[in-house]
């Protein structure tokens, strides 16, 4: 009975422990240094990246649950940081050695069970929003390499195209250019990135098989996001 | 994560301590922390575990917990120290080095350390995962006799001769297929009072992480596999003792010694406290089993500890 006895014991401190942490109500956190740990492989990657982005991000695990008024903190001993998250929950995670040294904390205003946290991948948008065919096929091809150097899953897959997406609302337009004619896009609802729950985006698919390698895609709206497809 | 001896904690800390002015010369390629910064969970514990491998009592003991990462790459996890070389994320290995438990007429000598996070199987090597616990060897029965109690006449080891602590050297090398499974091994030699007892552990590891926040869940099934002269050191019988013993004299060859299965559950209270709590079940197999030290061929053990991380 002693080992017994002692586990409850334990348990019990652990309870105390957690109740007594200083914690908003119904707020939940996640540590920084996995945050960092997940988020630092990129920054070190040493292949080609310059068409790609690393976020953190925050997702519903559910599409009920709404990103309005989710709010996200890096919060320390010394540190007290703002992390605005945009409409696909990503927000631009800082690498700080101090932050990281006092154990600190990201804070979300909401129930953390209800999201994943996580590293998202995506494609670096263009300000004139024309993009060469050719540089979105390296684009998704850098993502798939990176992937495959961090998951081994990924030995197997290939990249099959680029997908934007827009706000759910938006009257956002996607054209394929090519010397002979001028092809929109159609667009469907979907998750801005696979696997989502969130399936609301207004998203359009640009796969390479349907077109020759010389196109240009042309995207007049910013998008929400740009997602490598790789199957 | 999981073992006591306060002597040896404050040896290994020391130890460690004296190294961290060379630590931050050489940073690895996947660093997973700022440079200079490191890593550390200290805490303490409870376990039960057999009292020797293959007894078929159990007794229970504190349990100190120590694991540090250095951003150069090294680290210590329970009795263990190391440091990771590869530059892949999907790949871990260097040497390791560890210290095994001594073994005298009341089993083994209680100096372990648990480490604070990783795998599940007991020798399974370090990793940069969430700190895990180590769970002690444990054996198992032979038959299902009750445990007997420890008196002067039915302790297989009263009579035999002590093994002394040893320091053990090798390697670990763990591979991630996918985010949630993962091979590990760990090779390390210099076991048992000759110093040539050589033990390798394989295991494969499956991770949840993502059924709940601040919980993790590892599940580990390995196998064991030891030299001759690993297995005369801890489950052979000389002429000598068996002139001095109740048991009779057994010379066991080397194979494969035992196959394991663990479960570990870490409990992240809050960025800085950790509870992790394993159960291992091991079974002895081949030489080891037939040894007249064995009392129990499948063995369970148990532990749980709190630690703080900073």
């Amino acid at each position: 009975m002693a080992p017994v006895r002692s586990l409850l014991v334990l348990l019990t401190l652990c309870a105390v422990a957690r109740n007594g942490a200083a914690q908003p109500q119904e707020a939940g956190w996640v540590s920084y240094r996995e945050a960092y740990r997940a988020m630092v492989t990129f920054a070190k990657y040493g292949k080609a990246k310059n068409f790609l982005q690393n976020h953190y991000q925050v997702t519903p695990k559910d599409a009920g649950q709404s990103l309005d008024g989710l709010r996200l903190t890096l919060t320390g001993r010394t540190t007290q940081l703002n992390l605005p998250l945009d409409a696909t929950g990503r927000t631009v995670l800082p690498l700080l050695k101090a932050a990281y040294d006092e154990n600190a904390m990201l804070v979300l205003n909401r129930n953390a069970s209800l999201f994943t946290f996580q590293p998202r991948l995506s494609i670096v948008a263009r300000v004139d929003g024309i993009y060469e065919g050719q540089d979105l096929r390296t684009a998704c091809d850098q993502a798939l390499q990176y992937m495959r150097y961090t998951d081994t899953s990924y030995a197997s897959r290939q990249c099959k195209g680029v997908r934007f997406a827009f706000m759910p609302k938006s009257d956002a337009a996607v054209r394929i250019r090519d010397p002979e004619r001028e092809v929109t896009l159609v667009p469907e609802p979907g998750p801005a990135f696979d696997g989502e729950a969130n399936t609301g985006f207004r998203v359009m698919t640009y796969r390479f098989a349907d077109w020759a390698e010389r196109i240009h895609v042309i995207s007049q709206n910013a998008p929400v996001a740009i997602a490598p497809v790789i199957e | 994560m999981c073992s006591p001896g306060k002597t040896y904690v404050r040896y290994l800390v020391l130890a460690l301590a004296g190294t961290c002015s060379t630590v931050y010369a050489q940073t690895p390629a996947i660093n997973p922390m700022p440079d200079g910064s490191r890593d550390m969970f200290i805490g303490l514990g409870v376990q039960a575990a057999p009292r020797y491998d293959g007894a078929a009592d159990r007794r229970t003991s504190a349990l100190p917990v120590l694991q540090v990462q250095w951003s150069n790459g090294i680290f210590v996890s329970g009795m263990s120290a190391g440091m990771h070389l590869s530059a892949l994320p999907t790949v871990e290995y260097g040497p390791l080095l560890a210290l095994a438990p001594g073994r005298d007429a009341s089993g083994n000598r209680l100096f372990r350390l648990s480490s604070a996070g990783d795998n599940g199987a007991g020798d399974s090597p370090p990793t940069t995962w969430l700190p895990p616990l180590e769970t002690p060897v444990s054996s198992a029965p032979r038959d299902e006799a009750p445990p007997e109690v420890i008196g002067p006449g039915n302790n297989r080891l009263d009579g035999m001769q002590p093994i002394a602590r040893r320091l053990l050297a090798g390697g670990f090398a763990n591979l991630y297929l996918g985010r949630q499974w993962r091979l590990t091994g760990t090779v390390l030699y210099g076991a048992g009072n000759a110093r040539r007892g050589l033990r390798s552990h394989i295991a494969v590891q499956h991770v949840a992480q993502d059924f709940a926040p601040h919980h993790s869940i590892t599940l580990a099934g390995g196998v064991s596999v030891v030299n001759g002269a690993y297995s005369a050191a801890y489950f052979g019988v000389t002429e000598f003792e068996a002139g001095h013993t109740m048991n009779a004299a057994y010379r066991p060859g080397g194979g494969v010694q035992d196959v394991r299965a663990s479960l570990r559950w870490n409990w992240a209270l809050s960025p800085a406290l950790m509870l992790s709590t394993g159960v291992q079940a091991t079974r002895l197999l081949g030489d080891a089993r037939r040894s007249p030290l064995v009392e129990r061929a499948t063995g369970l053990s148990a532990g749980s500890a709190l630690a703080y991380r900073f």
